[in-house]
């Protein structure tokens, strides 16, 4: 069995690992993790994320991802590819350069898009860039 | 005497208490559902909430997004020069400013324009002091299509309300040609009974309107009931006037007889109340750098024209023209330097291009002509022309000289078979070529250049 340790933001076939990871072990990760559900609300939320964005748990989960919780990605390039992906009723698993506002500073991020057909989670993950 | 213990539980207690404030305003700031940002003189991005972020990344074609001023360059390409030029301590740069965006740039090079984009943002810029400034944006493409509704209604209103003291009434025909002598002709435009049988373009500068948009004003009022146009008007003798001009089609015209008048124009002097009018357009739609027109107004003109032309099929042209190397023209005489180089080609464009051309700077050194009734070979004809001009040309700045030279696309549509993204589409991928090719030089658009490019920031931005 996988620690959640050993995975990392680019390891392949993330998304099923993620899904058996629990609160604890997701919270271990050292990428931010955002995980919604099929109404787009937040689901799953980790540490590391938490930290960066100087959000507690409680205020986010339960809320709408894209307009409550992170309205920078409410555009084609991210919100958009999610719904094309539900459309075409196909997988999605793509790293993209963003920038997000942790704390109102332009973070330059790497956002990895991740969801398949027929999953209850589907997530979108954030690591720093230099 | 105070319990240290206690001090320190207070201390605690107060530290969670602004912790929690410290995160709800946090998150106020996270949901606000406009854009906020504070920016260094220079544009640097200091601090940002998540709707600019929303709204600019598309925008951005290496991912980042650090300085406001190079974030909006593709759009906006006025930015710097409006701050730099605001000489006041502190204060309102601008206020409202539109920003249009369906650039080919925009949705990373060229795509079809996304469900999920705005057309129009408007940003405002507040300077702070020496050091900082605020920039509030939001995405208004709704309200803007409201105003332009209303800007329409607003001029129908103008037409009937506002005195006048004399005003043309002219029959024309079902073909646009006058077809009754009266004395108001006279009085307003000097022509003679001579005028009889020309086409009501007589009343238009030259190149001022062509064959099919005279057309298309008496099928807008077929359609609507009225078709309004304000513009240059010329007399007999040359001499030019601001005239107001609606057409209505004359109910139950005798349809068997060609030469019955079919249609009743009503052409008015309003010169006078034209400076108000032209310096409120002016500020709106015209760039204000080179005079040209602005994205804001080349847009409009453009999607008119090309709605006009889904209705009655004709060949229209769009060229895309490019300052060759122009950032070493900043570099070696600095933005003043390339100011001066965009005024000229400003100047060389107006003087190139037809009247009834929409000559607009859409970029930071982008320009766009748009051409009704023109062919592909026709457009490119005078691009070429152009193309010459710039290059025999130097430019006077500082005691010196500025050479540079442009490189252009173009592409055309037949019929009403492209509309405006497919066509800016076409002559940005031209326009890519031409700079590949080498610059100083014209391309027009061919099926083998829409095969998917990866675009690297390589010749254009250079």
């Amino acid at each position: 069995m996988t620690t959640a340790t050993a995975l990392s933001f680019s390891t392949p076939a993330l998304l099923e690992q993620l899904a058996q990871l629990n609160a604890e072990q997701l919270d271990q990760l050292d990428f931010g993790v955002i995980g919604f559900d099929t109404d787009t609300n937040v689901c799953r939320y980790n540490r590391t994320e938490s930290e960066a964005a100087g959000l507690t748990p409680p205020r986010v989960l339960g809320q709408p991802l894209f307009t409550n919780v992170a309205p920078c990605l409410n555009n084609f390039m991210v919100a958009q590819r999610f719904e094309d992906t539900e459309d075409g009723n196909s997988a999605l698993d793509e790293t993209i350069d963003y920038v997000l506002t942790l704390r109102m500073r332009p973070i330059k991020v790497k956002l990895r898009l991740l969801a398949e057909p027929g999953s209850a989670v589907r997530y979108v993950l954030v690591q720093r860039r230099l | 005497m105070i319990d240290p213990v206690n001090l320190q539980a207070f201390g605690a207690d107060a530290n969670t208490h602004l912790a929690a404030e410290h995160e709800a305003l946090m998150q106020f700031l996270y949901l606000s559902p406009v854009g906020l940002v504070q920016t260094g003189v220079d544009g640097e991005i200091l601090m940002i909430n998540p709707i600019s972020a929303q709204l600019l990344m598309p925008l951005q074609r290496d991912g980042n997004l650090l300085n406001l001023f190079e974030a909006l360059e593709g759009v906006a390409p006025e930015l710097r020069h409006l701050c730099a030029s605001f000489a006041r301590p502190n204060g309102m740069i601008c206020d409202g400013l539109q920003i249009h965006l369906n650039h080919p740039g925009y949705a990373g090079g060229g795509a079809l324009r996304p469900r999920r984009s705005p057309q129009v943002l408007s940003l405002s810029l507040l300077k702070l002091d020496d050091t900082r400034l605020m920039a509030v944006l939001s995405d208004v493409s709704e309200q803007v299509r409201r105003e332009r509704q209303l800007r329409q209604n607003d001029a129908w209103l103008n037409a009937l309300l506002t005195s006048i003291t004399d005003y043309a009434l002219v029959g024309l025909d079902r073909e646009g040609r006058i077809c009754d002598w009266n004395e108001t002709i006279g009085r307003v435009t000097g022509h003679t009974d001579a005028v009889v049988g020309s086409s009501y373009a007589v009343f238009y500068p030259q190149d001022a309107i062509t064959a099919e948009q005279v057309h298309d004003r008496l099928r807008e009022a077929d359609q609507n009931g009225w078709s309004l146009d304000e513009g240059a008007r010329v007399r007999a003798d040359g001499s030019q006037f601001w005239g107001s001009a609606m057409i209505s089609p004359i109910p139950d015209a005798e349809f068997d007889e060609p030469d019955a008048p079919a249609y009743c124009l009503v052409l008015r002097d309003i010169s006078d109340k034209r400076d108000a009018s032209e310096t409120r357009r002016k500020s709106a739609f015209c760039d204000h750098l080179t005079g040209v027109a602005n994205r804001r107004a080349f847009f409009e003109a453009a999607e008119l024209e090309l709605q006009r032309n889904r209705r009655k099929p004709r060949p229209t042209a769009l060229v895309l023209i490019d300052a060759d190397h122009f950032k070493r023209i900043n570099d070696r005489h600095g933005h003043p330097g390339g100011d001066a180089a965009l005024r000229q080609l400003g100047l060389v464009l107006t003087a190139t291009f037809r009247q009834v051309d929409v000559v607009a700077r859409v970029g930071g050194e982008e320009f766009a002509v748009l051409l009704p009734s023109s062919t592909l070979a026709g457009a490119a004809a005078v691009a070429e022309r152009l193309r010459q001009l710039v290059q025999s040309q130097r430019v006077a700045f500082d005691g010196t000289h500025i050479d540079f030279t442009v490189s252009a696309g173009v592409a055309a549509s037949e019929g009403g078979d492209l509309d405006l993204d497919m066509l800016m589409k076409r002559a940005d991928q031209a326009l890519y070529a031409a700079k590949a090719g080498g610059r100083n030089r014209i391309e027009c658009w061919n099926s083998s250049m829409s095969a998917p490019v990866v675009r690297s920031p390589g010749p254009r931005d250079a």
